[in-house]
């Protein structure tokens, strides 16, 4: 009796879920293991702003119940950070010292929230919302009817704006280069998409640029952000919507290709054999524009996570973009991107 | 050793008897035993030894196992219990600890002692429980009509050794001795005074003493244990034996071909009721403070 | 429990050294010392030194449970290879609190997180690093988990706190400190966590002022016998009886009691009818082992009309059988063993409460009827915890005892056949009433002799009716729905927690139900297990043994058939499985063709 191929999926959001549903669907009998640094089973980022509009049950934001992973023979390993990944032996150091041998490895970590480095300082002040427990903690500590000092405003953070204003909150919004990001407009373009969000009421302020974070103790509003020109902001709570920055920091000693994100072809393969990737994790080989490029956006993180898996299980597939990334203002006046999972 | 035998007039036998008072220890009941047997002696020496120490019947437990000896608590006229066989010693350990004022005299056969019973000696002894054991040792199992017990000589021949016993036999006064006893002696049916003499000595003994006392079972055992051999085995004890000296104790219980008859050892240790006593001392002061 | 409010379960596993047991002994008493009402069970290693696994369970609700759940609601692991096994039995959404550092590399699937499932919500945090940080020791995680655990739930710190102190007052106060500070450093990174699990605090229950009491069953055995003042106990060490005697060793000198060591439990037993002979309040305790080698003197103690007490913690078996797990195997020993037709008193109480009633009055119910009194409990209720709540004033104390009035000339008859078939009974130290007792037959002199064995045989049973009438003794009960019922649910011991569990969810799901507990097995309080059957459609019997000792008592007293359950999985009966049972019985007692259980025999 030969062993089940055993895949490994690091990496538990809508590419590494598309990929472990895609390879149990292909093939009943391969081991499939996934390591998530998350506490909650595969849930749509996209779908945290709910929670202001009183979806606060994590268990209602889940994209299968639990007994999925079961079902299909998942095995979803949460909490478990992946310190390293030794690519040559095919094993990957958990940092809690477990090693764990695999035959193909799918890399699909996602990444984080990026902080503007002159920030960096303020980490505790800020409020997150790169996981239900962070944005969670977000709904928690607004007051009803409070206001959210948002710095950035990338489409994540500009959704989280609209259900913000709809459900009472105020907004103020301190642009920089990643808003709207991740599409990349110029500044003509811009204009009208800003000009949507003063008039449903989010207060914007262009050419500012955040310094620095205080709590007010005891006083209401409990924030207040200064900027370059030394005016101040107060709100409840300071958020930063500034992009991704993908999650590699455990891939340096795989011996695969690495720039911003983990480098891979157009069938989604890193430089080492037995490893692929996908997601906003990887930088996708883009031959007429002989680049590697990111593709973000929930539609094209999952087909990449199914591509993936198929071409691990011996297919030769290509990923062929999705959606092309836009935005614009739809025929109601509200902002449309293709991004967002709103009007889907 | 050869005593001149004084001749005995019933008539005057009967008014001592009266007059000595022991008889209110009898009870009203007659013994079961063979006539002959040597447990009736028994009966009288304790009779006699209670009254000796002018002990109040009401006060005065006696506890017996199962065999023909064990039968001796309806006989005298005190409290009684006839437990089971070989359990003699747990029960009067236990009515010992539930009543400290009564005397509790324990009485049973050599095979309720040192057969059945035999795991409870050591402990009754060594824990130096205030009662007095009477083993009335007849190398027999006389109840159950004429088994071997571990008592009998080698060679012997019961119903339950037909072609000879050929197991040897324990030795209960170094049993006894090693086991810590604090008052050991032996006594033989045959000599009923002296037997009264050293029931009433064990009796007044502070802490656990153990008489043997050899006895013919006169209708299962025709060949061993008989008055005539038992009479020509017997010995008094040495001159001068020091009764405080274990290894001398030792030395005469080795002897058993020819028991040695008196009080082999006698030590005074604090018994299990002072022992308790400490504890509870000890207890209340604890929680005192 | 089928109640709102707080009811959650805790678990902690560990191994022996890592102070598993003691950590869940800080949760129970903090619980109780806030007002919950607690149940816990702990779980033992076989062997007794090394690394052998504990596990702490612990319930603490709002109204007292009956049983622990099958499903735990914190999980603690303090050994993730130990832990591994059980962390299943974590109810979904429920936490499993972890060490998510290692000191050593570990092969693959070794670490807590391959096993928690979906469902589960994994808590992961440095214990050993944050017990270091605090103590520089390591020795402290069992406490770390205990701050961290009442950060996150975001329980009361104070009686935390106040339990551990206590717990370590006999040591240096460098080492309370030491202890406290890791309680604090665990509580600080609990408080910091977001919580995702679902378990319900709730509020503290109101008692009114009164004070809970943590006991195990042998805790509320030693509480109940001193109470009664128990004089002497005598006593052979034997799992899971060995802790009655250990508090007693220590409790009964205080209140000037004789306590002593036997050399067996022939010893034990006959010591303990020797003291009871000689007018003390006496008693023993053992296991199925030790109650087949006293068989015999409870023969001797019904014979001669000796009464003692004798508490008999079963356990696994035959023979030395499964000397750390919990079994219902023993009934026919207790209620039978030995020889002749030897009727005594067996009572069996079903929870820790009822342990405490039963020891304290057992002294009385054997000196009344002048017979051995078993009380036979089991293993899981000898070491699970209970909050009592013990009433204030003392009822078990001994009442001043009537001596036997003799006409002038009469003879003492210590057997004399009398109404209440109770012979009046004179004690060594009476004067005038001198007597023998014995394992012979006898007369009513206690002169052995046969002629009166017949009539002394009825005198030996028919005293001992009247028992299933004792005053303040609860012989029977029923729980539930009142009436015609289409499932009674009939057990007996600690068993019947889990019985009452399951009868609450067969009433959750709309099944006509109830339960009755007997409390007296011997002798069988035949009147009111009769009205049960008449009530009830089905009698479904759930025992833990292989052949249902309980059920072929009751059948073959009543001539009623019943439905069986037994199981021997070396644990409590699952809840579950009573619950499946139920539901079978509920669907055959709808269909049409079925016949009534007790069609056809006559009541
Ligand atoms: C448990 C038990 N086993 C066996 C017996 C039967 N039995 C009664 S007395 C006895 C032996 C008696 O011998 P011993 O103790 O020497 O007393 P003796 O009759 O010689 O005085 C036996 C075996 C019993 N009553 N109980
Ligand atoms: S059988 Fe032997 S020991 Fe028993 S009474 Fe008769 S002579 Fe004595
Ligand atoms: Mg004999």
């Amino acid at each position: 009796m030969t062993e089940p191929v055993h895949h490994v999926i690091i990496g538990s959001g809508s590419a590494g879920f598309g990929a472990a549903r895609t390879l149990r669907e292909n093939d009943a009998d391969c081991r499939i293991t996934m390591f998530t640094m998350d506490a909650i089973p595969f849930y749509q980022r996209y779908e945290l702003p709910q929670i202001f509009r009183g979806r606060s049950d994590w268990r209602d934001l889940l994209a299968v119940p639990p007994s999925f992973y079961e079902d299909h023979r998942i095995d979803l390993r949460r909490r478990c950070r992946v310190a390293d990944v030794d690519g040559a032996n095919r094993k990957i150091s958990l940092s809690h010292q477990e090693t764990v041998a695999y035959d193909r490895l799918l890399v699909c970590a996602g990444g984080r929230g990026y902080l503007p480095e002159n920030l960096t300082g303020y980490g505790e002040l800020i409020h997150g919302f790169g996981s239900f427990e962070a944005a969670m903690q977000t709904y928690r500590d607004l007051p009803e009817g409070g206001r959210v000092v948002m710095i950035g405003g990338d489409m994540v953070g500009i959704d989280l704006a609209l259900t913000l204003l709809d459900t009472g909150y105020g907004v103020t919004l301190i642009t920089n280069s990643q808003t709207f990001w991740p599409h990349e407009l110029g500044a003509e373009e811009r204009a009208p998409l800003l000009d949507v969000l003063r008039a449903r009421g989010v207060t914007v302020l262009e050419d500012a640029r955040a310094v620095r974070v205080e709590a007010r103790n005891g006083g209401a509003p409990a924030r207040c952000v200064t900027l370059d020109d030394g005016a101040q902001v107060q709100g409840d709570v300071v958020m930063a919507f500034c992009g991704l920055a993908s999650s590699v920091e455990f891939m340096l000693r795989a011996a695969v290709d690495i720039e911003r994100g983990l480098l891979v072809n157009p069938q989604l393969r890193t430089t080492n054999e037995t490893i692929w990737a996908a997601g906003d994790v990887c930088q996708i080989w883009h031959d007429s524009e002989k680049a590697y490029k990111f593709y973000h956006g929930w539609k094209n993180v999952r087909v990449m996570g199914e591509l993936a898996a198929r071409n691990m299980q011996g297919a030769n597939e290509v990923f062929d973009v999705d959606v092309e990334e836009s935005i614009g203002i739809g025929e109601d006046g509200e902002i449309v991107s293709t991004f967002w999972t709103r009007g889907n | 050793m050869n005593k001149r035998v004084e001749p005995v007039y019933l008539e005057d036998k009967l008014q001592e008897i009266r007059a000595d008072g022991h008889l209110k220890y009898r009870s009203k009941s007659l013994p079961t035993w063979c006539p002959g047997c040597g447990y009736f002696s028994m009966a009288d020496g304790l009779t006699v030894a209670l009254n000796r120490l002018g002990l109040d019947n009401r006060n005065v437990v006696t506890v017996s196992g199962i065999g023909c000896a064990s039968r001796f608590p309806f006989f005298v006229n005190t409290y009684g219990f006839h437990t089971l066989h070989g359990r003699v010693l747990p029960v009067a350990t236990g009515i010992k600890i539930g009543n400290d004022a009564l005397t509790v005299i324990a009485v049973g056969g050599d095979g309720d002692a040192f057969a059945i019973g035999g795991g409870h000696i050591p402990h009754a002894a060594r824990r130096n429980v205030d009662m007095t054991y009477l083993v009335f040792d007849n190398g027999i199992y006389g109840l159950t009509k004429g088994q071997t017990s571990p008592t009998s000589a080698l060679g012997f021949k019961t119903s339950s050794t037909p072609y000879e016993n050929g197991d040897a036999p324990l030795n209960p006064m170094m049993m006894l001795l090693s086991y810590g006893a604090s008052w050991v002696g032996q006594a033989y049916a045959g000599k009923p005074h002296h037997l009264t003499d050293m029931i009433t000595a064990a009796i007044a003994h502070k802490g656990f003493s153990f008489l043997r006392i050899l006895s013919p079972c006169v209708t299962f055992d025709k060949t061993d244990n008989t008055y005539k051999n038992l009479s020509m085995m017997v010995r008094d004890l040495p001159d001068g034996h020091d009764g405080t000296d274990m290894m001398a104790a030792m030395a005469l219980a080795m002897q058993d071909g020819h028991p040695a008859l008196g009080v082999f050892f006698q030590a005074e240790r604090p018994t299990l009721a002072e022992v308790m006593q400490t504890s509870i001392d000890r207890a209340q002061q604890a929680s005192a403070t | 429990m089928n109640k709102s409010g707080t009811d959650i379960q805790f678990a902690i596993c560990g191994s022996a050294g890592d102070g598993t047991i003691a950590s869940g002994d800080i949760v129970k008493r903090a619980a109780a010392a806030v007002g919950f009402h607690v149940i816990a069970f702990d779980v033992y290693p076989p062997e007794i030194r090394g690394f052998g696994k504990c596990i702490s369970r612990i319930r603490v609700s709002a109204e007292q449970a009956y049983s622990l759940k099958e499903k735990t609601d914190v999980f603690i692991s303090l050994n993730d290879s130990h832990a591994i096994p059980h962390v299943g039995e974590v109810r979904d959404f429920g936490a499993v609190i972890y060490d998510d550092r290692s000191i050593a590399p570990i092969r693959e699937g070794a670490h807590i997180t391959a096993h928690i499932r979906p469902a589960q919500i994994p808590y992961g945090l440095p214990i050993r690093q944050i017990s270091e940080q605090a103590t520089n020791a390591a020795r402290s995680r069992n406490i770390v988990v205990l701050g961290y655990m009442a950060g996150l739930l975001k329980l009361p710190s104070r009686p935390f706190r106040e339990v551990i102190a206590a717990k370590f007052a006999t040591k240096p106060q460098a080492v309370i400190d030491a202890n406290i500070r890791a309680f604090d450093a665990g509580l600080e990174a609990g408080r910091k966590v977001f919580r995702l699990d679902d378990v319900d605090v709730g509020t503290v229950p109101d008692h009114g002022g009164s004070e809970a009491v943590m006991m195990t069953g042998n805790g509320a055995i030693v509480r109940g016998f001193l109470e009664a003042g128990i004089q002497s106990y005598f006593g052979y060490p034997i799992t899971p009886a060995t802790s009655i005697m250990e508090r007693l060793a220590v409790e009964m000198p205080k209140q000037g009691g004789k306590f002593l060591q036997t050399e067996d439990e022939i010893s034990a037993i006959a010591a303990t009818i020797g003291a009871g002979f000689a007018g003390s309040r006496a008693a023993t305790a053992t296991s199925g082992p030790g109650l087949a080698l006293m068989t015999e003197m409870l023969g001797l103690g019904v014979m001669a009309e000796v009464p003692s007490v004798v508490v008999v913690s079963q356990r696994g078996g035959p023979s030395t059988g499964l000397p750390t797990k919990t079994e219902q195997s023993d009934l026919n020993l207790a209620v039978f063993g030995g020889s002749g037709d030897a009727q005594r008193i067996v009572i069996a109480p079903t929870n820790v409460e009822g342990c405490y009633r039963c020891a304290g009055m057992a002294f009385e119910i054997a000196e009344t009827y002048q017979t051995p009194v078993i009380v036979l409990i089991d293993l899981y209720l000898s070491n699970r915890y209970e909050t009592v709540f013990p009433s204030h004033e003392n009822t078990f104390a001994p009442k001043p005892r009537k001596v036997p009035e003799l006409a002038e000339g009469e003879p003492y008859k210590r057997f004399a056949f009398t109404e209440s078939h109770i012979s009046p009974r004179a004690l060594p130290g009476d004067a005038g009433m001198v007597h023998t007792v014995t394992g012979l037959e006898h007369n009513e002199l206690g002169r052995p002799g046969d002629g009166d064995h017949m009539r002394m045989n009825a005198k030996r049973h028919e005293k001992l009716i009247s028992a299933t009438r004792y005053p303040g003794l609860t012989v029977a009960k029923r729980f539930g729905d009142a009436g015609k019922v289409d499932v009674g649910i009939l057990g007996w011991g600690s068993t019947f927690g889990e019985i009452l569990e399951a009868m609450f969810e067969a009433q959750d799901a709309g099944i006509s139900c109830s339960a009755m507990k007997a409390v007296m097995l011997s002798p069988l309080p035949v009147d009111e297990l009769r009205a049960f059957f008449d009530d009830c459609r089905t009698v479904l019997v759930p025992e833990l043994n292989y052949e249902g000792q309980f059920a072929n008592l009751v059948s073959g007293a009543l001539g009623r058939p019943v439905v069986r359950l037994n199981r021997t999985v070396a644990t409590p009966m699952p809840v579950a499985d009573i619950l499946a049972e139920v539901k079978r019985l509920a669907a055959e007692a709808d269909s049409p063709e079925r016949i009534p259980a007790t069609a056809g025999v006559g009541s």
